[in-house]
């Protein structure tokens, strides 16, 4: 009980000193706007697909990115030397930064949905389901992005080798195409995308329909990478963090 | 022990620093001061070896170690956004202090450190020597029994310097053990109790502050004013008990290794010359030049004496 407090207090004070400033806020609801809009605008009666997987996207990018852009940008000035010298395990340390980044994703991708369901009257079937789907895939993406932030040490390296993941798996994790419409060799692939589960979880959110014939195939996959990703990410702080 | 692939950072370091005092590790650039640091702090792992902190194994009792020691690194590593009492709460919270507690701690160590007027003030705004004071404060937030000084006054003025060092003086003064690194050996003369001095990751000597300066230079200097010029090479033939001489400011300064008999051969020369003795005394060897007298051992060749 007393390592969750003080994983609240670093994410606080990572929400007070990163996520709350308007310019991140901004930065992090601007592109899938205006992406969502132009399709929109393209053709009104197509947006229902795309949106849930654009609202994944939001959680991805958002969250890889800020989650590794505050790694690495402590380690460069010395306040993640300072958090590992208190007396907070590094599994503390771990939980306490995605909940911050996770809860930058959540924000930003619900303002985008509610911006949605107000102005386009997107609908929102399994409320329930749609938020599960926002937390899972924000928490499994913030870890990753901390899982390959905590090796480098410049904000453009993290990048980079985030780059190498995210930009292939946004095509064969049904954001702009289906998951029927992949070629046969790409859909193994996409079975182990979170991306992948979190689009369809999102999806049955708001249509009530998905590729899976359960939503409980896309939780229980992405409850197996959040666990997988959590240990990852600990044994990568305990390697790297003071390097 | 700890090594970086083929280098052997530290080489069976073995030390005791007792409660209570201020103990000054010292060395050259790359001697293995921090590495020593980030070991004792739990930071870092070493090879080989046994480390208690406080009574706790470091690897086995990490968190109990940190809960009990303060560190002030080189550079001051506080969150620039925060304000200075911001950054103190904060670290207050991850050191599992209460409210109120916290409150009055914080209180407490913005008044000490002369910031109260600064509290809100972000950390990134604080001029060099603030900067370095807070970051002295914020590694006393949870009152630790050790505190592990890295380069404490590296980079600040003289007035800074000197006030973070009575600072030091008054933690020390409060019970707390004070583990100071530092290349300002006046400086760890001045705090320290007890002295090591590393060189290449191996410990070379280690006492008491005013015994490590015999040790090193193993002899005393004699300083002597004369009333004129004197002929050096006739004043070594006629006193075989002087090691070494050298002049500064019309003042002799004699390494000796027996103070009466070589007083007595200089006081006969002297007499013999016709020359008067204006004042006579003995010094001890400085910690900087025990210093340079332990490098210079450690590195072939540097010295030609007697």
């Amino acid at each position: 009980m007393i390592q969750i407090a003080r994983a609240l207090f670093i994410s606080r004070k990572d929400v007070e000193s990163y996520y709350s400033k308007p310019p991140l806020v901004t930065w992090g609801l601007l592109f899938p706007a205006v992406l969502m809009l132009a399709i929109y605008v393209k053709n009104p009666s197509t947006y229902l697909t795309v949106a849930p997987g654009i609202i994944g996207m939001t959680l991805l990018f958002g969250n890889t990115s800020m989650a590794a852009i505050v790694i690495t940008w402590e380690k460069r000035s010395g306040t993640l030397q300072r958090l590992l010298l208190a007396p907070v395990s590094h599994q503390t340390i771990v939980l306490g930064k995605v909940v911050s980044a996770a809860a930058y994703g959540v924000a930003t991708s619900t303002v985008l949905t509610l911006g949605l369901v107000v102005l386009l009257k997107m609908p929102m079937v399994h409320l329930p389901v749609f938020i599960v789907g926002l937390l899972a895939g924000a928490a499994t993406f913030a870890l990753l992005g901390m899982i390959i932030a905590v090796r480098v040490r410049e904000v453009f390296e993290a990048m980079t080798l985030l780059n190498f993941f995210r930009f292939p798996i946004l095509f064969i994790s049904g954001v702009f195409m289906p998951l029927d419409a992949l070629p046969a060799w790409a859909r193994p692939i996409a079975m182990v995308s979170p991306l992948t589960h979190t689009v369809e979880l999102l999806r049955f959110g708001v249509t009530g329909q998905s590729w899976f014939p359960t939503p409980w195939i896309p939780i229980l996959v992405l409850a197996t990478m959040l666990t997988v990703s959590w240990l990852l990410a600990g044994t990568a702080f305990r390697r790297h963090a003071n390097r | 022990m700890r090594r970086y692939g083929d280098l052997v950072a530290l080489d069976r370091v073995d030390f005791t620093v007792r409660r209570g005092e201020i103990f000054a590790y010292l060395g050259p650039n790359g001697a293995g001061k921090t590495t020593t640091i980030n070991i004792l702090a739990g930071l870092l792992h070493r090879d080989a070896g046994q480390v208690s902190v406080c009574g706790f194994d470091i690897d086995r009792e990490g968190v109990a170690v940190k809960q009990r020691i303060g560190v002030v690194p080189e550079e001051s590593n506080l969150y620039p956004e925060l304000t200075c009492r911001r950054n103190l709460e904060y670290l207050g919270q991850l050191y599992g202090l209460g409210r109120s507690e916290r409150r009055r701690r914080v209180d407490e160590l913005l008044e000490t450190f002369d910031l109260t007027e600064k509290a809100s003030v972000r950390f990134r705004a604080l001029s060099r020597g603030m900067k370095r004071r807070l970051t002295v404060a914020a590694s006393l937030v949870h009152s630790p029994e050790v505190v592990f000084f890295d380069e404490p006054t590296s980079g600040l003025d003289v007035p800074s310097a000197r006030t973070l060092r009575e600072l030091i003086r008054t933690i020390n003064r409060h019970g707390t053990t004070v583990f100071l690194t530092t290349h300002n050996l006046a400086e760890a003369e001045d705090l320290s109790d007890q002295v090591l001095i590393l060189i290449k990751g191996k410990v070379v000597t280690e006492g008491a502050t005013d015994e490590i300066g015999r040790q090193a230079a193993g002899a005393e200097i004699l300083s002597v004013v004369f009333s004129a010029n004197v002929p050096v090479d006739t004043l070594l033939a006629a006193c075989p008990a002087v090691m070494s001489a050298n002049i500064t400011d019309e003042k002799w300064r004699f390494e000796v290794a027996d103070v009466h008999q070589t007083t007595m051969q200089i006081v006969a020369w002297a007499e013999k010359s016709g020359l008067k003795i204006l004042k006579i005394s003995t010094e001890t060897p400085s910690l900087e030049e025990a210093f340079m007298a332990i490098l210079e051992k450690n590195s072939a060749g540097s010295e030609v004496r007697r």
